[in-house]
């Protein structure tokens, strides 16, 4: 009851607190960018530069050519504003690329320039085409090696060289999320993770600061009561904003229960870390540099998430990225619920044994600023 | 209600002691003052009785309770007025002593009651962040009431107020003693202790210099001699007269006999006086 009673007084106080609304507008900034600013997916088709030095007959078979590489291809005579300067350009759009064709070398090599891009004059030499490539410079040795390379065989032998090839596929059919379906996890963890670590070390150093945390030392109730109420508030609203905005992104399409235990437990988790960490200080500001360092480690499995290439083995030590890993599991179709029932138990048991730290932290520390 | 033996208290643990082998107890029903100048131990040794500081030597009970494994129920036996107010500025007055009403296990007092008593009655509702230092410091001793505590750690319970809301504190004070509560009064006001402590106890550099009655003290160390002012001849005239010289006391009837009195005081020593003899220190 003392703990219900608690928590009760925690609401109303984060009500009327900075704080509560903050995590609350962050919640709805994420809803708003997620699904207003994000798209569906990313814009991933490539621009091609083309200028066509060629007679009318090779220029037609090349123009056959884009319409005989997809199904679907677009052709809009258009301007090309690059800075000040228009070119007038015809704009082929396929599904993989925009391929704009030039009517003259000098704009091509000025547009490839400006936008840093790959830019091609295609002629005719020695009765054959003939690339000229314009390359910026960065491009690595071995996409010289394959642009190259493509040119050493005719397309007809290519293909068939490839044809020879057996492709098999070991995982079955995978569930693909959308690029905004993919961002979730991050903005899941960031929401119920950092953000639960900044604030409830903001309500604490806020009752620090009312020496009201001494006040309830005298009383009843035990020091863990007050932490618990702590937490309690941190992860109803943790589960409020976490819920609206994976409703926002994914409608009703995720697992309800794993989101439930993974919010809880993981907020939980990172609740009693801020904890301990606000033990050790009297305000906020001077636990600024160890909050900040903090938040840093543990955003850096999101970027491990995001840079697929760079997961190096010791990232999988910070917890978060089990957070990250588990939120996927939740919104993806067939989720693995397994992963996130077995991530969940960690985090509680991790939480349940530090529980005693951080309240012991803050009998010892009573006295201290509070 | 209250046994020390042997308290001991670094903050440094490297030798030197904030409070340093104290020993004393307070019986029940008794207001014990605590007195002494800042930085004497006084905060300390309140500290360690009520659990906010952790003991590291010696023997402390607290209301049957050893301070050592200190058990939740013991709290709901005590009250405490903090000098510094620490209530909730975001919840109203009501709201404040409503909350901490519910982390009992006892019967507690009506919160309108306690702010009617120490005049918060018609602020009420109002959010503690909006009151005055003095209000707030009416808060926090109100609430030390809240669950009826048969020992009441009070801390300079009238720091700040003004007078005539000083006196209403005391006039509860007096009011609880009387309904038999212990206080154990931590201050460095010698007035407040003069009037409501049964015993005193003068603490400097974390050492208890003496314990008495206030009583016993002034009588100890107070001069046995009148002060008298009166008129002769046109002509006022002061003299100090002892009380227990014959030739003195002889003198003074004939001076209360034949001429007009302008002031007649005994020369008591106040405790403040005591404290300076006593321990060679001044209160500030």
């Amino acid at each position: 009851m003392k703990l219900w009673h608690s928590f009760l007084k925690e609401l109303k106080l984060g009500s009327k607190s900075f704080y509560f609304y903050m995590e609350l507008l962050m919640a709805v900034i994420i809803i708003v960018i997620l699904t207003m600013v994000v798209p569906e997916n990313f814009e991933s088709k490539a621009n091609e530069y083309i200028f066509l030095d060629l007679d009318s007959n090779f220029e037609e078979m090349f123009i056959d050519s884009i319409y005989a590489s997809s199904d679907n291809v677009t052709l809009e005579e258009t301007i090309l504003e690059i800075g000040k300067d228009e070119f007038n350009v015809d704009l082929y759009e396929t599904d993989e690329k925009r391929i704009y064709i030039f009517d003259n070398e000098v704009d091509m090599k000025k547009t490839a320039e400006k936008k840093k891009s790959l830019g091609v004059t295609i002629k005719l030499q020695d009765n054959g085409m003939f690339f000229d490539y314009y390359l910026q410079g960065y491009e690595s040795e071995k996409f010289i090696n394959i642009v190259k390379s493509v040119h050493v065989l005719d397309a007809v032998t290519m293909q068939a060289e490839y044809d020879k090839i057996p492709v098999k596929s070991l995982g079955g059919t995978q569930d693909v999320l959308t690029d905004r379906e993919n961002l979730l996890p991050l903005f899941l963890y960031f929401n119920g993770s950092l953000m639960g670590l900044f604030i409830i070390a903001a309500y604490i150093f806020l009752d620090k600061g009312e020496g009201v945390i001494r006040a309830y030392a005298i009383t009843a109730s035990k020091v863990s009561t007050y932490l618990l109420s702590k937490v309690l508030l941190l992860s109803v609203t943790s589960l409020v904003t976490s819920f609206a905005v994976t409703f926002a992104v994914m409608g009703f399409d995720f697992n309800f229960l794993g989101l439930f235990i993974l919010v809880l437990t993981s907020g939980f988790f990172v609740s009693i870390i801020g904890l301990i960490l606000s033990s050790y200080y009297s305000n906020i500001m001077q636990s600024f540099g160890v909050l900040y360092i903090l938040i840093i480690l543990l955003s850096l499995p999101a970027i491990a998430y995001n840079i697929p290439a760079w997961n190096p083995a010791w990232i999988q030590a910070i917890p978060t990225h089990y957070m990250i890993i588990g939120f996927k599991e939740i919104i993806i179709e067939n989720g693995d619920f397994m992963y996130v029932a077995l991530t969940s138990l960690v985090f509680l048991l991790m939480s349940i044994a530090l529980m005693p730290v951080a309240t012991y932290r803050f009998k010892k520390t009573l006295t201290v600023g509070g | 209600m209250i046994k020390v033996s042997g308290l001991k208290h670094s903050y440094a643990k490297d030798g030197t002691y904030a409070v340093n082998d104290i020993s004393f107890e307070v019986k029940k029903g008794e207001v014990f003052g605590f007195l002494g100048p800042s930085g004497a131990g006084k905060s300390t040794t309140q500290n360690i009785l009520t659990g906010l500081l952790q003991l590291q030597e010696g023997q402390v009970e607290v209301a049957g309770y050893d301070v050592k494994k200190i058990k939740n129920n013991m709290f709901n036996q005590i009250g405490m007025s903090f000098e510094q107010s620490n209530v909730y500025s975001k919840l109203s007055a009501k709201e404040n002593l409503d909350f901490y009403a519910k982390l009992f296990d006892v019967e507690t007092r009506d919160p309108m009651a306690l702010l009617d008593m120490v005049g918060l009655k018609e602020k009420a509702n109002d959010k503690a962040g909006s009151f005055s230092k003095g209000m707030k410091h009416r808060l926090t001793f109100a609430r030390s009431l809240i669950n009826n505590p048969t020992l009441w750690f009070l801390d300079e319970p009238t720091t700040g107020l003004d007078p005539a809301i000083a006196a209403e504190i005391k006039e509860i004070i007096r009011e609880e003693h009387k309904k038999g509560a212990t206080i154990f009064l931590t201050t460095h006001n010698m007035q407040i202790a003069d009037e409501l402590c049964d015993r005193v106890a003068f603490m400097v550099d974390g050492e208890i210099k003496l314990i008495d009655s206030p009583k016993n003290l002034k009588l100890q160390y107070g001069d046995k001699v009148v002060e008298v002012e009166y008129v002769k001849d046109n002509e006022t005239i002061k003299e100090t007269l002892s009380t227990i010289i014959v030739e003195d006391k002889a003198k003074l009837k004939i001076i209360i006999d034949n001429y007009e009195i302008l002031t007649m005081h005994t020369k008591e020593a106040t405790l403040e006086e005591i404290f300076i003899t006593v321990t060679g220190r001044g209160l500030v």
